[in-house]
């Protein structure tokens, strides 16, 4: 046992020195989840802009006081930006057809008569539907403006607002911001760079001839693999722990146990490595090997919750996710960080993340030995 | 003639190596065309399927009112098909302490007095409350219980499912509207032919650097173009066939039917591929080794999916962004696909895409022959 112990030991020092005299290796380690939280910054700034002037037409069939309103609303809404005021429905939809607008608003002859005379009346809108983001920010803002103008109006002439208002509460307290998908990210990170760890601890030592060597060296392969293992898990915590800064000083409010959140990665990482090590027995070049990587990475995004939780998933992607280890890392991560539960709360996530491990890491070890 | 023969040459001699390489096959081939298409599917469900993301979440449904307003509301939600999963049974309190755990993902609250707020005609209020430490389930069920109880009516027992949502101003949507499987097909069907190509070309390069097949090539007498040529036709076999197997598998697995002919979309596809081919060629120039390749690959995706419109238009992007937005030639690749696919304009009336995406092609082979040609002997080694 001690001589396991040791020789890990003497592995993790070992794998630490190697990449701390390898500048280029440690500035990756380092930098890149600092360039993409960058890129994340940016994409998260472009979603809470507050205006996007996304280009619409407006076809005003009734010119009654209420369609007058709401086109007033509409020209001042800091999501839509009015372009054209055009007479008929047909140019308003020729216009989205080719590209020049988003999307068209159409409102109907007769529209504030029967909103006077009934409380209900109609609008149509066609949006660009190829777009990922505009049609639902034109459809929030126009149902927004219909609203404002029901309240105008309501007051006014006695129209009842709605029938039912759902009133939402948060259980965590925290303010609906772009921050949302900080844990996942954090997860990811967590993910790329045990990954890449796994390239640097292995493969590329079987690319330079030092693998062979370290194998008959009196260090058994679990000795081996655990060695590397707990530098993965120092390194990990040096990520986390530049992470824990970035987010911190943009403002995300850690309401749990920071020890938990380096727990989770811990097992994050450990997961991630030992599916590595099973994935490296079989491919041995190591920029083969990054790249199954990251293509394996990529739409996991989607399975594991980093972008949206897994459980707003069809039917068969949600069993997908349950069966990924990655899932509920990210899960714990995001219930400490925003909803600031105890390790009674994660303790199922964590021990999914262990089992994954225990179970995948003697498997790349009788792989690794089979094709050695 | 000897620059075509040439380049067919070098066009069979990757195909030859392409074939002795299990692992090359089963990333170009199988993996990344499969891998992806069938996330895609697994996440979003197929083109024709239509499932409501909050059916099957768990939502306890808590009655402080016991009325007949409040259990019509409870056969409202039930009848709604959007939660299939209400939990009755819990306290206030003790819903709100299960949130948070996963055993529970809301709790829908129908306080005391809703039953007479209705019949005085007034607004009846029901509390929400949401584990919104799980993104997106928070405003995804709060918008589904919205539009499922904006026209609720005490007075009846079966609720107008057909005027769903439909308060005071309906608002009607016309034109197309695509299945999350057809919009995110188009992503795929861009990204897995840059990862793919983008590697090959780049990464291919790299490793002949390495291994000192690259010096011989340059030594033997074809010239730098046949061999420029010759690999970008072995790479267009390729993304041709990985774009037969994205297709195939989204059409015939998950039922979608692009909206546009077939020759288009294989030409569509082939222009995203060689623009990257291109810029492969210009990353290999500038001498950098296989795990820089790498690198590059992973940021010119994430780059990709930050600045193409593939997470968020490109249109509503601002400053840098905005900017970045405007060069990546693939951004007006994925406006293609998406105008072509989606759509069904013709590819030729896409003038103002498609012409810059052709440029930045040309632009990227030539300046990456230049720079080949200009440095061909530091570049063998």
């Amino acid at each position: 046992m001690n001589h396991l112990v040791g020789d890990s030991v003497a592995i993790a020092y070992k794998e630490i020195k190697q990449l701390s005299r390898d500048p280029v290796s440690l500035v990756l380690t380092f930098m890149f989840p600092i360039l993409l939280i960058g890129i994340f910054i940016t994409i998260a700034g472009a979603f809470s802009a507050p205006s996007y002037n996304i280009p619409v037409a407006v076809a005003d069939l009734d010119s009654s006081p209420a369609s007058k309103v709401l086109v007033d609303k509409m020209t001042t809404s800091p999501i839509v930006r009015v372009t054209e005021l055009l007479p008929t429905e047909e140019q308003a939809l020729l216009r989205v057809e080719s590209g020049d607008v988003m999307g068209a608003v159409t409102i109907p002859q007769g529209f504030g008569e029967s909103l006077l005379a009934t409380g209900h009346a109609y609008i149509v809108i066609q949006t660009d539907n190829s777009k990922i983001t505009a049609p639902m920010l034109i459809q929030i803002s126009v149902n927004r403006d219909a609203q404002d103008l029901i309240t105008t109006f309501g007051e006014q002439f006695g129209i009842k607002s709605a029938a039912v208002n759902v009133i939402v509460r948060p259980i965590s307290g925290r303010p609906a911001t772009g921050d949302t998908i900080l844990p996942g990210f954090l997860g990811m990170i967590t993910i790329l760079g045990a990954f890449d760890d796994i390239v640097n601890a292995i493969t590329r030592e079987r690319e330079r001839g030092t693998f062979p060597r370290l194998l008959l060296s009196p260090a058994n392969i679990f000795s081996i693999y655990s060695g590397k293992m707990v530098a993965t898990v120092i390194l990990t915590a040096l990520r986390t722990t530049l992470m824990i800064l970035i987010f911190t000083l943009m403002g995300l409010v850690v309401r749990g146990n920071i020890l938990l959140i380096y727990f989770a990665t811990t097992l994050i990482a450990m997961f991630t490595m030992s599916l590595g090590l099973v994935m490296s027995s079989r491919i041995r070049a190591a920029s083969t090997l990054t790249i199954l990587e990251i293509a394996v990475t990529f739409p996991m995004f989607q399975l594991t919750g980093i972008f949206e939780s897994p459980e707003l998933l069809a039917p068969g992607g949600r069993a997908i996710a349950r069966l990924l280890p990655w899932t509920y890392g990210n899960e714990a991560l995001r219930r400490v960080i925003y909803l600031g539960l105890g390790l009674d709360a994660i303790a199922g996530d964590l021990l999914v993340l262990l089992i994954s491990s225990l179970v995948m890491l003697p498997i790349a070890t009788a792989l690794s030995k089979r094709t050695m | 003639m000897k620059f075509l023969s040439d380049a067919l040459a070098v066009a069979s001699n990757e195909f030859r190596q392409f074939r002795r390489n299990r692992t090359a096959i089963l990333i170009s081939l199988v993996v990344l065309p499969l891998f992806f298409t069938a996330s895609l599917g697994a996440g979003r469900g197929g083109a024709g399927t239509h499932f409501s993301p909050t059916a099957e979440i768990p939502v306890a449904f808590v009655d402080n009112d016991y009325t007949i307003a409040s259990s019509r509301l409870l056969e409202a939600l039930v009848g709604s098909g959007d939660f299939n999963h209400l939990i009755l049974g819990y306290r206030e309190e003790n819903a709100i302490a299960a949130l948070g755990t996963g055993r529970i993902y809301a709790a829908i609250v129908v306080p005391k007095g809703f039953q007479q707020d209705l019949n005085n005609n007034q607004t009846g209020q029901i509390v929400l409350y949401t584990d919104d430490g799980e993104p997106g389930v928070s405003d995804q069920i709060s918008s589904t219980l919205g539009s499922v109880v904006q026209d609720f009516n005490p007075g009846v027992d079966v609720q107008n499912q057909a005027n769903r949502g439909f308060s005071q101003i309906e608002i009607i949507q016309k034109g197309a509207i695509f299945s999350g499987f057809n919009i995110g097909l188009v992503i795929v069907l861009g990204v897995v032919q840059i990862f793919a190509t983008f590697y090959e070309i780049a990464g291919g390069m790299s490793r002949e650097r390495e291994e000192g097949t690259f010096a011989r090539l340059l030594a033997s007498p074809t010239g730098l173009g046949p061999i420029m040529f010759g690999k970008t036709l072995f790479d267009l076999v390729l993304a041709t066939l990985r774009t037969l197997i994205v297709l195939g598998t989204a059409m015939f697995f998950y039922g979608a039917r692009p909206n546009t002919d077939f020759g288009t979309l294989i030409a569509v596809s082939l222009l995203i591929a060689l623009v990257t081919m291109g810029f492969g060629f210009l990353v290999s120039a500038l001498r950098v080794g296989a795990r820089a390749v790498v690198i590059v690959e992973f940021f010119l995706v994430l780059f990709l999916f930050a600045f193409s419109g593939l997470v968020i238009d490109k249109e509503l992007l601002r400053g840098l962004s905005r900017t970045i937005s405007t060069l990546l030639p693939w951004a007006y690749g994925f406006e293609l696909l998406r105008r072509t696919v989606l759509i069904g304009r013709p590819l030729l009336a896409l003038t103002y895409d498609l012409e810059y995406v052709i440029l930045a092609t040309a632009l990227f082979y030539g300046v990456s022959y230049l720079l080949f040609a200009r440095t061909r002997e530091r570049l063998a080694f």
